[in-house]
């Protein structure tokens, strides 16, 4: 099984109609539940909010990846959505973000663990600056999985500068 | 001057942060002309696990975490940079340049 076997086009969604943060977890959430990876919306949307507020989930680059384990999770996955407004969800840039990776992951103990390291794999291709350039300029679903799951992503064209300058003072190296 | 660098990631949940910062850690240090491996530690264990051969080899090792690593004792005798997974999910090209400034100093 690979990334592409997790990705699925009926839980992602390109034209969220959502403005808030809390509209983009419920609009998602719903695409969940029609599609059959959840049980409850709200129930889902409460154990979100659970991880939510251990810390932040906006990544920087207007990407956010909310997540949670929650028992109303029957199949894991992960819904992808973009919006046209910028949504205001706290993140480690300070910016507003419009591109939402949703994971949906199973509070049973026993979770598939082929499914984490997929997610995990996922992840790791979001931390890309050149992918995730490319990830707001798709047209197509079809577009958007081709993106992620290339091998290489490139280089960005516009190089992005780090949120905050990183403080000397926390490297010493006196041995 | 090129480094080899390697590097663990840890964050609190071990789904998402612990990936994401690894690949910018890694992706910053290749920019920057670096050799760079990331052990990650999350809910589904270690991946891309550091070698003896690979920290034997290493400049500098950087550990960005939440939550207490593994196996640092791994590390004795080498510079070990160790940051909170914000710092390093804000400031990996900095980060990296701080680095090399660093490590030229010495």
């Amino acid at each position: 099984m690979g990334l592409r076997d997790i990705l699925n086009e009926e839980i992602i969604d390109l034209n969220l109609k959502a403005t808030t943060k809390d509209e983009v977890l419920h609009e998602l959430a719903g695409h969940l539940k029609t599609a059959g990876y959840i049980n409850d919306v709200e129930s889902f949307v409460k154990d979100i909010y659970v991880r939510e507020e251990e810390g932040i989930t906006g990544m920087g680059n207007h990407i956010a990846i909310p997540h949670g384990k929650s028992t109303s999770v029957t199949k894991i996955g992960i819904a992808i959505g973009r919006t046209s407004h910028e949504i205001e969800w706290e993140s480690y840039d300070g910016l507003p973000v419009n591109l939402i990776f949703l994971f949906c992951v199973s509070a049973d103990g026993d979770f598939a663990k082929n499914h984490m390291m997929l997610l995990a794999e996922l992840a790791g291709k979001l931390g890309n600056d050149a992918r995730v350039e490319k990830l707001q300029k798709v047209e197509t679903k079809a577009e958007l999985l081709e993106v992620l799951l290339a091998e290489d992503a490139g280089v960005a064209e516009n190089e992005v500068a780090d949120a905050e300058e990183f403080d000397e003072s926390l490297i010493s190296f006196d041995l | 001057m090129s480094l080899k660098i390697v590097g663990i990631t840890a964050c609190t949940a071990g789904i998402a942060h612990t990936y994401i910062v690894a690949e910018k850690i890694a992706t910053a240090a290749q920019e920057a002309g670096h050799q760079c491996k990331i052990e990650t530690q999350g809910t589904i264990g270690r991946q891309n696990e550091l070698t003896a051969q690979d920290i034997a080899e290493c400049d500098v090792v950087i550990v960005a975490h939440d939550i207490k690593v593994g196996g640092m004792e791994r590390f004795a005798g080498k510079p070990v940079v160790d940051i909170p997974i914000s710092t390093a999910m804000k400031s990996p090209k900095s980060l990296i340049a701080t680095i090399e400034k660093k490590l030229n100093k010495k």
